[in-house]
């Protein structure tokens, strides 16, 4: 009987004896994998700067000699928690920052009460920003500062620098932000008006709970969580997938509330109006149009992000006022953009050949 | 390259790569209808309004046996909270405090803050930015 093609059968013994091995390790690790808990995240020292209600507002300590003028203010989505950024020594965009020589703070957001349900779109761009960037000039000695916005948090430092178009705000950069919301197709279907009554869900749950956010998320890639479930268990014995299979699935499950009236506010202004794409948001009754934006802007995009699609984040370049503005695209995904190996080798190193001239 | 189009494990790799992406398509289909949104939305009014009359329905029961009902517990949170940032308040302020003094401790946050000097390493002969 002849080998079908491209079977070694000289190999075969090697491989049965490596997949029983396998097998074996599987086994013993899986018992630890449940009875041990995943890697120690977002362990870069930091010093809590200030706490107020949803808003913590993080300085993490420098670790080189001296250090850039301009110090950098990260704004977290207000779905995700900020340890995506700092994730583990060696994979960790905060780390990487301090290193090459960054002052950095971040704004990271907890969970919102009960009694905060009534904060307001306004409440996040007007005060909580504005709060954490005076803090950040007090603390730092400096004006100037940079943001950085991740995902939706790039809408708001977006919000944030059309409105105070005058400064502080030195540089912006943003990731994976989307502005023009109809391209989010799939959320838009989710949202779509005719059936989904936001006033109705809001008055009846006062947050957005976070298993509604998480499902919402997941329901994008319906089938990926059991597959990644399957792929975790093949590759069980690989103590290195397993690290890094429980950094990202503990974040992507950590999701936050969101504030009633903020997301309220969030699907009739950008989902069901387009607002911010079409020029006419108004925060707090202020009108906010990146148009007005004349600061240096760098948009960091993903190729395959199915959460902010490419057209949803593309008009962003175009639309700002800045003369001095870029768009860079990676392969990957919509994390694997900020925390995965690309964003290591490519879009760490861009973003601080980008930056580092503009902090000085 | 190796050719794996035989190897058992690298084809159920690729079978559960193919149904994952195939599904995932589907799905999206299926989900981009109005249809859909109105199902979805529809289920999700009905567990909105479930959940905001067994939580009415709960606070009732706290109050007749005698425990302490929601408003009274998020009292309590808030003034928790308040404490928690007027902690954290002091602690900052100490920490200030201990940096103008020159008092020094292994506390890294006391340590003197490093210059703003930093400036950008030149770029390679050629390269632009």
């Amino acid at each position: 009987m002849n080998a079908p093609a491209g079977l070694d059968l000289a190999s075969i013994p090697d491989r049965i004896q490596s997949e029983v091995q396998r097998a074996i390790q599987r086994s013993i690790k899986g018992v630890e994998y449940f009875s041990t808990s995943g890697p120690s995240l977002g362990s870069t020292p930091k010093d809590i700067l200030h706490v107020r209600g949803t808003m913590n507002l993080y300085h993490y300590r420098p670790v080189e000699d001296e250090i850039y003028r301009v110090p950098i203010l990260i704004v977290m989505a207000t779905t995700n928690r900020g340890y995506i950024l700092d994730m583990v020594p060696g994979q960790s965009f905060i780390e990487f920052l301090l290193k090459r020589g960054y002052d950095v703070y971040m704004l990271d957001w907890a969970a919102p009460k009960p009694e905060e349900k009534g904060l307001r779109m306004e409440d996040y761009v007007l005060d909580f920003i504005p709060d954490c960037i005076r803090r950040v000039q007090q603390d730092s000695g400096e004006t100037d500062v940079t943001v950085i916005g991740y995902c939706f948090g790039g809408v708001l430092s977006l919000l944030y620098g059309s409105i105070f178009a005058d400064g502080p705000m030195k540089n912006l950069i943003c990731f994976t932000t989307p502005i023009d919301f109809r391209e989010m197709k799939l959320f838009q279907n989710f949202a779509d008006k005719r059936y989904f009554d936001v006033d109705r869900l809001i008055d009846s749950v006062g947050n957005v709970p976070p298993e509604m956010i998480l499902s919402s998320f997941e329901m994008l890639r319906p089938a990926s969580r059991a597959a990644s479930q399957v792929q975790l268990w093949e590759n069980i014995w690989n103590d290195e997938f397993v690290k890094s299979y429980r950094m990202f699935d503990r974040w992507a499950t950590d999701t936050l509330p969101l504030a009633g009236e903020y997301f309220r506010d969030i699907t009739k202004d950008l989902m069901w109006d387009n607002k911010l794409y079409n020029g006419t948001m108004s925060v707090g009754g202020r009108l906010a149009d990146i148009a007005d934006i004349k600061v240096p802007i760098l948009h960091a995009v993903a190729e395959h992000d199915h959460i902010v699609p490419y057209d949803a984040a593309k008009p962003l370049i175009a639309k700002v006022g800045s003369t001095d503005k870029e768009e860079v695209m990676l392969k990957g995904g919509h994390v694997s953009l900020v925390a995965g190996a690309n964003a290591i080798r490519r879009l760490w190193p861009k973003l601080d050949s980008w930056l580092g001239g503009r902090s000085i | 390259m190796a050719d794996n189009s035989n190897d058992p494990l690298a084809l159920w790799q690729k079978m559960i790569g193919e149904m994952e992406k195939g599904f995932n398509t589907f799905a999206n289909q299926a989900m981009a209808s109005p249809q859909f949104s109105k199902v979805m939305n529809q289920a999700g009014g009905v567990t909105a309004g479930a959940q905001k009359q067994l939580g009415e329905l709960m606070e009732k029961y706290l109050v007749s046996m005698n425990l302490p009902s929601r408003a009274q517990m998020i009292g309590m949170a808030e003034r928790l909270q308040s404490i928690e940032g007027q902690l954290n308040e002091i602690k900052v302020l100490l920490l200030q405090m201990n940096a103008i003094s020159g008092m020094t401790q292994d506390s890294v946050a006391a340590a003197p803050k490093p210059p703003r000097t930093r400036r950008p390493p030149p770029s390679p002969p050629g390269e632009q930015k």
